[in-house]
């Protein structure tokens, strides 16, 4: 497509529509063939195809509008009203019809291949314009629907009056028909009688239609509720029991058709049409992109079977180590041995290939921060540079999509306050032109990002007086510089009551930490006045699958991720010293905040007197130790957030299954790591 | 069935159908609820918000969480919090026997949550103009009340339960 560098939005934008666009016409093509089919067959056209159809049509019809394809966009909007009347049962279909929409869609595939192109093309329009007329025609001369009256000769008492509209108008169309109509009567397991409606609708509609579902009282058992199924089709009773391996008496039959069926009238006269264009056929087959669209639940659902596999994978290991423990089975033992580690390494193989599937370049993100950027420097008249390093960094799809608004936030704060206006950098020394340096590391399950600028740099003496003044610290408050530049992320604080020139809004760095937290990443600030800021962040890598590290505490087991765990130790009590009336560990010189994590959550003290495990927790250049009573190994994990309505769970980030169906909480390691630091500020 | 036999079907047929139609204009709607079991006294839930009922199992239970929370459950692969109803509904909460449940019903908005209750007993169908207003000092998840066999059976709203939490 032209003027790739230029227009490479637009560009990008086109590219998502035309493969969506594709996919719908690809799906409606193949819903016509079924018509087709069915109609060959003598058969009616199955709603559900219909339906599907029409919805293809509206969403057709909705790109094609947004993206300002005017004649694509009428085109579906045609289609999607035949299609309406269609499902409404205000028309009927017939050989000519299914030729029409067929036609109208291989339209629909050449008016898409030829967007790319620059100049209007005329005999395209004229083509659509012919087949709009044809298509607004189209049913017009169509009987009109059959008027049945409702029977429904042995229908349960209320049965009838608790169907819907839809499903009386769907039970008047299968009489119409001449279908046979069936009530089904089941008793499921209250415990999975979801499963069980779902394989029997699935039954009931390879054989004919189901109408309506209806839970009905009297079930004999406290375990079992009673369903009556209303379905339509052309087997009889017996043979439908058959089919759905129901008793005989579980099916009985409401309806027989009284005579045999008027058949499908062949509405429309028209000879059938040589197809408009043969080169429409020819689009058909080759795909104008290579990518396929994938909603990211999907991978989730794959990421899920994966590592339900990697559960299988474990209770295999176990089985064979039992086996060559054994002397009289250690030789099968090793062949299975080998099997398994074989499967091991292909399950390994297919996770990181999912996983992969998820990741995307940071690129993304950094085009919008050279966008944002650009139009400071035309708004604010500010001269300043922009480096971006490490846009080949990639990161899970989800995270990106969080990490717009953070990074947009500390540029547009980098230019708007950090940078000085020229004279300032002027008289400072500096080169006129200002820095923004936007850097992406990969450290290994981790992403630093870090946002850098040259500018006049964070007095935190300035900050703490100002913490002062709103209240936030009493006066006599001795801080480091570092825990005064931590007074920044506190909510609602800004130190620009004597700078902001440009613009009101606030620091909001408060915001940007709770972004990266909900991501279950850190952010750090340092700041050398005249010199410039620095803020780094780190992230995890993805959020769908980690490697965690199971601890134990009282009766309880959590998962940490891997990913934020420096290292583990054992600790004996005498490890363990007291400073300021704060617990730390001397770990090879450093002194760490201890955080127990049977009091942190309140689960019983641990005896003081008790060997110990730390885990080190560490993000950034923050380091905490966690005491836990046990570590339990590790273990790879999907981490799922917690449905429910608590919101939040401090510590938290989520949870993950343990085989078994066994629930297992995920630490959140950042909200940790804060929450040891916080204990030393509130002391301080 | 002979030709006759069956226009005559039909026209029976054809006016019971109109008949069951006029009814229902006539706002005889139904609702469709869950008859459970808390605390000895029976409620219920409308059943469009059910998603589904499992037996008791393993919880995970949850720090600094409310009382009411009674700890996280795996549902297929979702992970679901579990809330105490009978503690919601100011009842006697003792351990669960055989016959307590975890109703997962959903908010308007469509999120989940898993309740214990007692027992689940049967879905009942009551036409609107059965649900009577509820007493005073119901409590606010309590919408409205309907008799069954003799005994008041009190309609529980989904979302406010959810947002006792939740607030």
């Amino acid at each position: 497509m032209a003027g790739k560098s230029r227009k490479s939005v637009r560009d990008k934008a086109q590219h998502e529509f035309v493969s969506e666009a594709e996919e719908l016409l690809e799906r409606m093509r193949h819903d016509l063939s079924t018509l087709a089919e069915a109609h060959a067959a003598g058969r009616g056209a199955p709603p559900a195809t219909v339906n599907q159809l029409f919805r293809s049509a509206h969403t057709l019809k909705g790109s094609a509008g947004m993206f300002g394809y005017s004649q694509l966009a009428e085109l579906a909007h045609h289609l999607e009203d035949v299609l309406d009347r269609l499902r409404m049962g205000r028309t009927t279909l017939d050989r000519t019809g299914i030729a029409l929409l067929d036609e109208s869609v291989s339209l629909a595939a050449v008016a898409l291949e030829k967007l790319g192109g620059a100049e209007a093309d005329e005999s395209l329009s004229e083509a659509i314009a012919v087949l709009v007329g044809r298509i607004a025609s189209f049913g017009e001369h169509a009987p009109p629907p059959l008027e049945a009256p409702l029977v429904a000769p042995l229908l349960p008492e209320g049965l009838l009056r608790a169907l819907t509209e839809y499903e009386e108008s769907r039970l008047r169309h299968s009489i119409a028909r001449g279908s046979a109509l069936h009530v089904i009567e089941v008793e499921l397991d209250l415990a999975a009688f979801e499963e069980g409606l779902g394989d029997l609708t699935r039954a009931i509609n390879e054989v004919g239609e189901l109408i309506s579902t209806l839970p009905s009282p009297g079930s004999g058992s406290d375990s079992h509720i009673r369903f009556l199924l209303l379905a339509a089709t052309e087997l009889g009773a017996a043979e439908l029991a058959v089919r759905l391996e129901l008793d005989a008496a579980a099916v009985r039959s409401a309806h027989t058709p009284a005579a045999a069926a008027g058949a499908e009238s062949e509405g429309g006269s028209a000879a059938p049409r040589e197809p408009v264009g043969g080169e429409a056929d020819a689009t058909s087959l080759r795909s104008l992109s290579g990518t396929v669209r994938v909603d990211i639940k999907k991978l989730d659902e794959l990421m899920n079977r994966v590592s339900e596999l990697a559960h299988e994978r474990a209770a295999l290991r176990a089985l064979v180590v039992r086996l060559a423990a054994d002397p009289s089975t250690a030789r099968v033992g090793l062949e299975l041995d080998k099997i398994q580690r074989g499967l091991e390494r292909r399950v390994q193989a297919l996770q990181a290939d999912v996983l992969e599937v998820r990741m995307v370049p940071l690129r993304q993100v950094f085009d919008k921060l050279t966008r944002v950027v650009r139009r400071l420097k035309l708004d604010l008249g500010k001269d300043v540079r922009l480096e971006l390093r490490g846009a080949e960094t990639e990161i899970d799809k989800l995270i990106v999509e969080q990490l717009v608004d953070p990074l947009m936030h500390l540029v547009r704060n980098a230019f708007d306050h950090a940078i000085e206006s020229a004279e300032e950098r002027n008289r400072a020394g500096k080169r006129p032109e200002g820095l923004i340096l936007v850097e992406a590391t990969q450290r290994g399950h981790n992403v630093a990002l870090e946002v850098r600028d040259d500018g006049r740099g964070i007095d935190a003496g300035a900050v703490r007086a100002r913490a002062v003044e709103k209240g936030l610290i009493a006066a006599d408050t001795s801080l480091t510089k570092k825990e005064a530049l931590e007074l920044l992320f506190l909510p609602g604080f800004s130190t620009r009551h004597e700078v902001s020139e440009t613009s009101g809004r606030g620091v909001g760095l408060d915001v940007v930490r709770a972004n990266v937290a909900a991501l279950g990443g850190l952010v750090a600030l340092e700041s050398t006045p005249g010199e410039g800021t620095l803020v780094s962040l780190t992230l995890p890598i993805t959020l769908a699958i980690i490697q965690a590290l199971l601890v134990g505490v009282a009766d309880e087991h959590f998962a940490i991720p891997l990913g934020g765990v420096r290292e583990t130790l054992v600790v004996s009590p005498s490890d363990v010293q007291r400073s300021a009336g704060r617990e730390i560990l001397n770990l090879r010189g450093e002194a760490l905040p201890i955080l127990r994590l049977s009091e942190e959550f309140g689960l019983g003290a641990t005896p003081r007197d008790q060997k110990q495990y730390a885990v080190v927790l560490g993000m950034g250049d923050a380091h905490i130790a966690l005491l836990v009573d046990r570590l339990e190994g590790q273990q790879d994990a999907v981490i799922k957030p917690v449905l429910g309505p608590l919101r939040t769970l401090r510590g938290v980030a989520g949870a993950t299954e343990l085989g078994a169906q066994q629930a297992v909480l995920v630490l959140d390691v950042s909200a940790l790591i804060e929450d040891g630091g916080r204990r030393r500020e509130a002391r301080a | 069935m002979s030709q006759q036999r069956a226009g005559e079907s039909w026209d029976v047929l054809a006016r019971a159908a109109a008949h069951a139609r006029e009814a229902r204009d006539e706002s005889t709607s139904l609702r469709e609820l869950l008859w459970v079991e808390v605390g000895g006294e029976p409620y219920a839930l409308p059943i469009e918000r059910v998603r589904e009922i499992v037996r008791m199992c393993p919880l995970t239970r949850v720090p600094r969480a409310p009382a009411l929370v009674l700890g996280v459950i795996s549902l297929r692969g979702e992970i679901v919090q579990v809330l105490d109803l009978r503690r919601a509904l100011g009842a006697a909460a003792p351990p669960p026997t055989r016959r307590s449940r975890i109703v997962v019903l959903h908010s308007e908005a469509g999120e989940i949550a898993g309740w214990l209750v007692d027992a689940v007993s049967q879905v009942l169908r009551v036409p609107e103009a059965e649900l009577l207003p509820p007493l005073g000092d119901a409590g606010e998840l309590v919408t409205a009340i309907c008799v069954r066999d003799e005994r008041f059976v009190s309609l529980l709203e989904p979302d406010r339960m959810q947002s006792l939490v939740a607030a």
